[in-house]
């Protein structure tokens, strides 16, 4: 045997271990995705989807106000709830790994995730029964005297931001937790050694080095936020539509695909703002 | 969540416990499998009809499973249709106002006529214009309701829901729900102009736009069934424009107070027309199933289905129903309701998406 | 010492806040599921189990509990092992492209499921392919086969080489290599991947909303409840999803506590 021909067998068999994944990737992900860039260019007249090249429903978007409004609607919420969602964790995150001691920590993280196991469109659902003018939370501050009138929450962008600032607190919780345990000690006696007081330490050493958690956790925050039809669809009382509400409309009330598509393209591309804004935080590594 | 557990035996212990534990749980769940039936039959309905008390009768007489598919609106209904092979489906349920749209795309089945109670349907409802076309029978009215004010009457003075124009106003600002389905909506708007459903055009887009915004301005949400319901059981609000028998019947028991009215501009009306499916490779047993749904007995179930309740189009179902049932629908007063209101508003293609552009504009003001 | 118990002060108190924000809609879940009556909104009027007998009788619910089962499982497990044996050769061979390749595996993670649902809804349609469970269970190994591969291939050490090398040079093949030595090896984060990819699966609606015909899954079950109005049904069904899974949680929970004692 050379070592030609076992490098051959050896390249053979990698490409058969990884082929797999790879054309399932390509057939059922890549391919589509093409297809519905492709069709996003089509148009549909009447009841058809006529296979001509052009940018209508692109120009169609800039034109619209309603669907215009829906971009810049859902790009404010999830901004709103990824920073809110950061500033309420990270202090949860950080309390837990620093002052839970070390063998309750697992057990306040499971707690912090449980609500996770509701299912999702439940969880939202019972937010519009919490945040409702008779529901728990007005029955509460009513009751306690802290308010005169109930609070109007339900069917504003207010419940929206909360039903998902919910959702995304569990998430961020984990990815900054991991991070920040990861951190050895001997970066903060170092601080401390130069002098560095408490929040000097943080702000120049603990910050940047939980960073990449951060990151990775907005960015999946970003994504999933800006994509979800659920949440908006049911606490926001339709006040205002989000793009993902919009294309629903466009698929499900007048079948128009090609606009469906195009809308997605435009929400593809608002996420992939958002991956080069934070890429250089976001790596898989090996061990 | 699970990091670096490195002890094989323990993880092989933990592993089968989990195992054993899903294995338990599925078995649990998969014991009510039902009895193996010998055909299928595919319906594409609204949501009133996956009632079990429904179609099981039907099921187990016909030794037949009947699948179902929820939409809402028949756009819903024709991008379903758009996007299923031919013979996919054998029985269609469509608003009564869209049947000629189904007719034209070559979807329904003539049916024959003494096949169908037509007799014993209310004369109001038989929408022979609708139905049939070229003297063919396409569908046959099943349901009807109205898409009028829901109000909680302790909140508001009934009397004001007497005038329509009140929900065009300031007077309860902030404390209207709007049902969200463009066209009975734009059908009010209309009767708020003083038009008649029937004859909305182009020409009148900006006046109805300039209702829908006045209506939305009084309003507090747009929104479904659930949010709806949810928002006016909850005192969110105590005006839902666009609701009728069909959302306050159901809650009739925990909240006596929810009532509904028709105005004196009049409301708009929903009929719901059920067909056979031209392409479809079961005609007999679709047919049958139309006939069942229509009969005395499959409509008293129909009209007090699980999703929500509303009149039976054929007379004679109200031996079938008890007297509080009859109550709820207001059986009978029908006489004067049917007199005040109007069917749906029936857009060409081109003016239907004219009617959704306004109410999405509406709905991101 | 007073700066300290401030400090700690305030960190308990904000610990006690944000459990009480995550807890609320479940406690208020699961306290009027046992509603006695038809609004699951306060005043609560009592006591009942009426809804949990509904949800039991209710044949399309448990059926699509079933269901939701079945493609969780069988959609987790096609995602490992897929997974798996992308990081493998990743991990061990030095391929062409392997940058690329990685890219290309992860690439589903940063684009919305909305836009996965809808790609293959178009594409399906365009090649008269049925919707069914099986085509939601493709859509759900698009979606997890990413986080499948990443956390596999993320614990493939180069430390296991040498095992492996010792396994082949013992006459073992690369399958036997790969079945008794690797896998086992990597067991912790092929678990994890496999409970990360059910969770995500359980609870994933909008695929599963789009790709479905009449069978149908669990959310999407409960999203057409939604649909016909207000029920403490729906409040009971995601009560006892959630118990099963802190159920499920406990048993991962004990498993693991034995092991800490252990060590």
């Amino acid at each position: 045997m050379t070592a030609t021909t076992l490098e051959d067998a050896d390249r053979r068999k990698a490409w058969g271990f990884a082929a797999p994944a790879l054309l399932w990737t390509l057939a059922f992900f890549v391919v589509p995705f093409l297809f519905m860039a492709a069709m996003s260019l089509w148009k549909r007249e009447g009841r058809e989807i006529v296979r001509v090249w052009n940018l209508d429903n692109y120009a169609r978007f800039f034109s619209e106000n309603a669907l215009l409004q829906g971009l810049v609607n859902s790009l404010e919420i999830t901004v709103i709830v990824t920073v809110l969602s950061v500033l309420l964790a990270y202090p949860l995150a950080w309390i837990i790994a620093e002052r839970v001691p070390k063998r309750f920590q697992r057990m306040a993280l499971i707690l912090a995730i449980l609500p996770f196991w509701t299912s999702y469109v439940v969880r939202s659902y019972s937010w519009l029964l919490v945040l409702s003018k008779n529901g728990v939370i007005n029955q509460m501050l009513t009751g306690l005297g802290l308010i005169a009138e109930p609070l109007e929450i339900a069917s504003t962008r207010t419940a929206t931001v909360i039903g998902f600032v919910h959702f995304f607190v569990m998430l961020l919780t984990l990815t900054i937790y991991s991070n920040l345990i990861q951190l050895s000690p001997n970066y903060r006696r170092a601080a401390a050694d130069l002098g560095a007081n408490a929040f000097q330490t943080f702000w120049h050493v603990v910050l940047p080095l939980t960073l990449p958690g951060i990151m990775t956790g907005a960015f999946l925050t970003f994504v999933l936020c800006i994509g979800d039809y659920v949440t908006p669809q049911i606490l926001g009382g339709n006040n205002e539509l989000v793009l993902p509400q919009i294309i629903m409309l466009q698929l499900g009330r007048r079948a128009d695909f090609p606009m469906a598509a195009a809308l997605s393209i435009i929400l593809m591309l608002a996420v992939t703002v958002a991956y080069v804004l934070c890429a250089r935080w976001l790596k898989i590594e090996r061990a | 969540m699970m990091q670096s557990v490195h002890d094989g035996a323990h993880l092989r212990r933990f592993f089968s416990s989990v195992a054993a534990g899903a294995i338990v749980a599925a078995s649990l769940i998969s014991v009510p499998a039902p009895a193996f039936a010998t055909e299928e039959l595919n319906a594409l309905v609204w949501c009133d009809h996956t009632d079990p008390a429904l179609v099981e009768p039907f099921e187990k007489a016909n030794d037949v499973k009947v699948n179902l598919k929820v939409y809402e609106g028949t756009g819903a209904a024709l991008s379903i249709l758009d996007q299923s092979r031919p013979g996919d489906w054998d029985v269609l349920v469509i608003d009564g106002v869209d049947v000629h749209r189904a007719i034209d795309l070559d979807l329904l089945a003539e049916m024959p006529a003494d096949a169908l109670p037509t007799a014993d349907i209310f004369p109001e409802v038989r929408m022979e214009a609708n139905n049939t076309k070229d003297g063919k029978t396409y569908a046959v009215t099943e349901k009807f309701g109205y898409n009028t004010v829901s109000y909680d009457k302790s909140k508001v003075d009934p009397k004001d829901m007497q005038d329509l124009s009140v929900v065009f106003s300031d007077k309860y600002k902030g404390r209207i729900a709007l049902y969200d389905y463009y066209l009975p909506m734009i059908g009010l708007a209309g009767l708020g102009l003083g038009k008649k459903t029937a004859e909305l055009s182009e020409a009148d887009m900006p006046a109805l736009k300039e209702k829908l915004a006045e209506m939305r301005a009084a309003s507090k949400q747009v929104s479904d069934v659930v949010s709806s319901q949810t928002a006016l059981a909850t005192g969110e609000v105590d005006i839902l424009v666009g609701g009728g028998e069909w959302i306050t019947a159901v809650l009739s028991a925990d909240k006596p107070n929810l009532d509904w009215t028709i105005p004196e501009q009049g409301a708009v009306r929903w009929a719901q027309s059920i067909g056979v499916m031209k392409d479809s490779a079961k005609q007999d047993l679709a047919l049958k199933f139309v006939q069942y749904i229509v009969s005395p007995e499959g409509q008293a179930r129909l009209a007090t289905s699980s999703c929500y309740w509303a009149m039976p189009a054929n007379s004679k179902a109200g031996e079938h129903l008890t007297d509080p049932q009859k109550a709820a629908l207001r059986f009978n007063e029908q006489a004067e309701y049917l007199k005040k209101t109007q069917l749906y508003p029936i857009p060409s293609t081109e003016l239907d998406q004219q009617f959704q552009d306004a109410w999405t504009e509406m709905l991101q003001q | 010492m007073l700066r300290r118990v401030f400090v700690s002060g305030v960190s308990w108190t904000y610990l006690a806040l944000v459990y009480a924000f995550i807890f609320l809609p479940v406690a208020v879940l699961v306290l009027f599921s046992f509603q006695d009556g038809r609004l699951p909104v306060p005043p609560f009027n009592g006591f009942s189990m009426q809804w949990y007998e509904a949800v039991f009788a209710d044949r399309k619910l448990m059926a699509a509990l079933s269901n939701s089962m079945l493609v969780a499982i069988s959609s987790s497990v096609v995602s490992c092992v897929l997974g798996f044996l992308a990081a493998y050769s990743l991990a061990r061979y030095k391929l062409p492209g392997s940058a690329l390749q990685r890219g290309l595996l992860i690439a589903p993670m940063t684009v919305s499921y909305l836009i996965i649902a809808l790609g293959l809804l178009a594409l399906l349609n365009a090649l008269h392919m049925p919707l069914s469970l099986l085509t939601v269970g493709i859509g759900h190994v698009v979606i997890n086969l990413p986080l499948c591969f990443a956390i596999i291939y993320a614990s493939m050490g180069d430390h296991q080489i040498n095992i492996e090398r010792a396994a082949r040079d013992l006459g073992a093949s690369d399958f036997k290599v790969m079945a008794l030595v690797t896998a086992p090896m990597l067991m912790p984060s092929i678990l994890a991947a496999f409970f990360l990819s059910v969770t995500f699966s359980w609870d994933e609606f909008i695929i599963a909303f789009l790709l479905s015909r009449f069978d149908v899954t669990l959310p999407v079950e409960i999203w057409s409840m939604l649909r016909s109005g207000l029920n403490p049904k729906t409040n009971a069904i995601g009560s006892l999803v959630f118990l099963a899974s802190v159920a499920l949680l406990l048993i991962l929970e004990f498993s693991l506590f034995g092991r800490t004692k252990k060590q």
